[in-house]
C-alpha cells in the first residue's frame, strides 16, 4: 500500500533570508503595520492622491540625478550642457521633458490632494497637525518649481527668476535679506545658479523627505477620516484593509500619472529660448503656468504702486496662507459632509475659479504684448 | 429606501456609471496611446486637451469624434494610430461599463446585473454620443463665438473705452467664460441624464437582488477578483513587459523636435578601422618610399662624381655639400 506523500516542513531558501531579517528588524510585524491600516468606508480612488504624490518625487529625484550626470551649473556652462542633454544624451530629451512635466504633474497633484482633504473634512480634529505639515510641503513643492525653473538659464529661466525675485523683495522685515541672498548679487548670475541648485538639489529635497516622512506618521496615527457620507452601517460593512484594494488603486493612479507625464513629454517636449542675458530684448517675462495668475492680477490698476504691489505679491498671498493654516481652529464644527458646508464649498468654488480665470487671462494677455 | 433608489436621478445615475468607467479603462488606453505616441503614429495638433479627452472618453466619444471631424471640421490630429486607439477602445470600454455597471446594480439599485450589461451600456451610450454630442460641439461652438463677439462689442463702448488691458481681458473673460461654462455644462448634464434615463430602463427590468447589505458587499467586491489571480497577474505583468519593451524600442533616442539652433550637420560614418591592413599598408608604403629615398640618392651619388670628374672647383663645392646632407639621408635609411 501507497504511503501518502507527507508534505515537506523545510522552509525554503527564500524563507529563511525573510525570517532572519523578520528576526532582526521586525519585518513581518511592519509589513502587518503597513498593510493591514483599516480604511474606514473601504478603498477609494479620491485617495490615491498622496501616494501618486510620493511616486512623482521618487520619480523626479531619479530624473533629477540623471540630469546631474550631464548638467554643469555654472553660468557660462549650464544652457549648453543643457542643449547638450536635450540634443546629444541618447533619450536626454525624454529625461529633462519628463522631469519638467514631473514638476507640473507635482503641483496639480499637491492641488488634487489639497482639494480632497479640503472637501472631506479631513483637516479637522485629531488632523490639524497633518494639514498644517501638508502645507509646509505645498511650500516645498512650490519652492522646487521657482528653484528649478532657473537651471536651464535661458531667457525665459532668468527672466521668470528675476521677477520671482522681486516679487519677493516685497516682503517686509525679511524680504530685502531674502532677494540679496538668493541673488547673491545686483543681478542674476553665478552666485544666483549656484544658489538655486544648492536648494533645488540639496535643501528642498532634504526638507521634502523629512516633513513627508513626518506627515506619513502623523496620518497613520490618527488614522484616515473615511467618507464623509453615508450611515455608521453602510461604512462599517465597506471598511477594508489598505492591502490589497487601496494599494492596487494607488498602483493605478500611479500607472495613470507615469503615463499622463510621459505623454506630456512627447507633445510638448522642453525647448529653450536664447542663453539667459540681462537683456530681455522682444522676450516678455513671466513666471511658470502655476504662478501666472499671480503675475496676472499684479497688472491689475488696484495692484499699481509699491503699496499695490505688496498688497497684490504679499499680503493677499500671506493672508491666504495664514487663513489656510488656521482653519482646522477655525473650523471647529465636527460636519465633515462638503454639501454641509456652504461657505467651504462656495469658499472652494470661489479659490478655483479665481485662479482659472486669471490664468487664461494671462494666457490671452501674452497676444496684447507680441 | 426602494421608493428613494426608484427616484434617483438620472443624471446621478448616468455620472454614477459613466465617470468610473472612464477611470477604470483609462489607464489601459493611455498606456496604448503612449506606444503609439513613441511609435509616431499618432499626433495631435492644436486643441491638446481636448483630444485627450475626446479619446479617453471612448464610451461616448466612439462615434461621435469621427462625425464632429468630418461634419464640423474640427481637427483635432493625424496618424492611424487614433483609429486604432478608437478600435482598441472598444473592448476595454464594454470590460469598463461592465465592471462598473455590475457594481452599481447590486449596490444602488440593489437588482440583479442582466447578462452582457457592458455591451448593452456600451452600444447605448456610443448610440447617444454619436447623436447628441456633435449637436453639444456645434451649440457650445457658436454660442461661444456669440458671447466672444458680444463682450468685445460691449468692452468697445465709448464709456469703457477706458478700461485698462488687464481689466479689460478679465472682464471679458468672465463674461463669454460664464456664459459658454453654463451652456456647456447644462448640454452636458442632459447627456449625462440621456444615458441615466437608459441606464434606470435597463435596470427596471432586471430581477431584485435579495441579500442584505453586507452580503451584496461582498458579492461586488468578488465579482473585481479575478477566479485565477495568478493567471491574471502573470497576464498583466507579461503585458506590461511587452508594452515597455515596445516603447523602448520605439522612443527617439534623440529629441524628435530639433530646435533651429541646434540641427546637427550630415556627417558621412566613417569606414571601420583595421588594424592588420592598416599596418600592411603602411609597410608597404614604407618600403616604396625608402626605394625611393635611395634611388635619389644613388642618383645625387653619380650627379656629384661625374661633375668632379669635369671640374675641380666646382668638384669640391659639390662634395662639402654631399657632406653635410649625410646625417640625415643616413638617418632615413636606418628608418
Amino acid at each position: 500500500m501507497a504511503q501518502p506523500s507527507i508534505p515537506s516542513t523545510q522552509p525554503t531558501a527564500i524563507e529563511k533570508v525573510v525570517a532572519f531579517i523578520d528576526e532582526r528588524v521586525g519585518l513581518k510585524q511592519m509589513q502587518a503595520k503597513m498593510l493591514n491600516e483599516p480604511v474606514p468606508g473601504g478603498s477609494r480612488w479620491a485617495y490615491v492622491f498622496g501616494s501618486v504624490l510620493l511616486f512623482i518625487f521618487i520619480m523626479q529625484a531619479l530624473t533629477g540625478i540623471l540630469l546631474m550626470f550631464y548638467y554643469v551649473p555654472t553660468a557660462d556652462h549650464a544652457y549648453m550642457s543643457t542643449q547638450y542633454i536635450i540634443h546629444d544624451v541618447d533619450y536626454g530629451w525624454f529625461l529633462l521633458s519628463y522631469h519638467f512635466w514631473g514638476s507640473t504633474a507635482m503641483v496639480v497633484c499637491v492641488f488634487a490632494h489639497m482639494s480632497q482633504v479640503f472637501l472631506w473634512g479631513a483637516y479637522k480634529k485629531p488632523r490639524e497637525m497633518i494639514w498644517l505639515v501638508g502645507l509646509a510641503l505645498f511650500g516645498i513643492v512650490m519652492g522646487f518649481g521657482f528653484t528649478g525653473y532657473l537651471l536651464p538659464w535661458d531667457q525665459r529661466a532668468y527672466w521668470a527668476t528675476t521677477v520671482g525675485v522681486e516679487i519677493m523683495d516685497k516682503t517686509p522685515v525679511v524680504g530685502d535679506f531674502m532677494a540679496r541672498f538668493l541673488k547673491g548679487g545686483p543681478t542674476p548670475g553665478q552666485m544666483t545658479l549656484s544658489r538655486f541648485f544648492v536648494i533645488h538639489v540639496m535643501i528642498l529635497p532634504a526638507a521634502l523627505m523629512g516633513l513627508a516622512g513626518l506627515h506619513l506618521f502623523l496620518f497613520r496615527s490618527a488614522g484616515p477620516a473615511g467618507p464623509f457620507r453615508g450611515t455608521p452601517e453602510e461604512i462599517r460593512a465597506k471598511t477594508d484593509y489598505f492591502f490589497p484594494r487601496q494599494v492596487w488603486k494607488d498602483i493605478v493612479g500611479m500607472a495613470t500619472v507615469f503615463a499622463c507625464i510621459c505623454a506630456l513629454a512627447f507633445w510638448e517636449p522642453v525647448v529653450l529660448l536664447e542663453e539667459a542675458t540681462p537683456d530681455p530684448g522682444d522676450y516678455h517675462p513671466e513666471p511658470e503656468w502655476y504662478f501666472l495668475f499671480l503675475f496676472q492680477m499684479l497688472r491689475l490698476k488696484i495692484f499699481a504702486g509699491e503699496f499695490g504691489q505688496f498688497l497684490g505679491a504679499v499680503a493677499l498671498p500671506g493672508a491666504f496662507m495664514a487663513l489656510l493654516a488656521a482653519l482646522p481652529f477655525i473650523d471647529t464644527d465636527p460636519e465633515r459632509n462638503i454639501f454641509k458646508r456652504p461657505i467651504a464649498l462656495i469658499g472652494w468654488i470661489l479659490v478655483m475659479v479665481t485662479i482659472l480665470l486669471f490664468t487664461v487671462s494671462a494666457i490671452i494677455n501674452r497676444e496684447f504684448l507680441d | 429606501m426602494t421608493d428613494e433608489r426608484e427616484a434617483m436621478s438620472p443624471t446621478k445615475i448616468g455620472l454614477g456609471i459613466l465617470w468610473p468607467a472612464f477611470w477604470t479603462g483609462l489607464p489601459i488606453k493611455l498606456a496604448f496611446v503612449l506606444v503609439f505616441l513613441a511609435m509616431g503614429v499618432m499626433e495631435f495638433e492644436g486643441r491638446i486637451g481636448l483630444a485627450f479627452i475626446m479619446l479617453l472618453a471612448s464610451p461616448v466619444t466612439v462615434f461621435a469624434l469621427p462625425i464632429i471631424t468630418m461634419g464640423l471640421e474640427s481637427h483635432i490630429g493625424e496618424g492611424a494610430g487614433i483609429a486604432f486607439l478608437f478600435l482598441l477602445s472598444i473592448p476595454i470600454d464594454i470590460w469598463a461599463l461592465g465592471v462598473v455597471g455590475r457594481t452599481y446594480f447590486l449596490e444602488k439599485f440593489r437588482k440583479e446585473p442582466p447578462d452582457g450589461l457592458g455591451l448593452t451600456l456600451w452600444w447605448k451610450c456610443a448610440l447617444v454620443g454619436a447623436i447628441f454630442l456633435p449637436i453639444l460641439w456645434f451649440i457650445v461652438g457658436t454660442v461661444t463665438s456669440t458671447a466672444i463677439s458680444l463682450a468685445h462689442s460691449l468692452l468697445d463702448m465709448e464709456m469703457l473705452k477706458g478700461v485698462p488691458v488687464a481689466e479689460r481681458i478679465g472682464v471679458e473673460l468672465a463674461l463669454w467664460g460664464s456664459i459658454a461654462s453654463a451652456v456647456l455644462i447644462v448640454l452636458l448634464l442632459i447627456g449625462v441624464s440621456l444615458i441615466g434615463r437608459i441606464i434606470r430602463s435597463t435596470a427596471a427590468a432586471a430581477p431584485s437582488a435579495s441579500e442584505n447589505y453586507q452580503s451584496l458587499v461582498t458579492r461586488w467586491d468578488l465579482m473585481r477578483v479575478p477566479a485565477d489571480q495568478g493567471l491574471t497577474f502573470a497576464a498583466l505583468a507579461l503585458g506590461g513587459v511587452v508594452l515597455s519593451v515596445l516603447f523602448w524600442a520605439s522612443l527617439p533616442v534623440t529629441t524628435p523636435h530639433p530646435h533651429e539652433c541646434c540641427k546637427k550637420p550630415d556627417v558621412k560614418a566613417q569606414p571601420p578601422f583595421k588594424p592588420l591592413e592598416a599596418l600592411n599598408k603602411d609597410e608597404k608604403l614604407i618600403v616604396q618610399l625608402s626605394a625611393q629615398v635611395e634611388a635619389l640618392e644613388k642618383k645625387a651619388e653619380e650627379e656629384a662624381q661625374g661633375k668632379n670628374k669635369g671640374k675641380g672647383k666646382a668638384g669640391k663645392e659639390a662634395a662639402k655639400a654631399a657632406d653635410s646632407n649625410a646625417p640625415v639621408q643616413s638617418g632615413l635609411r636606418k628608418q
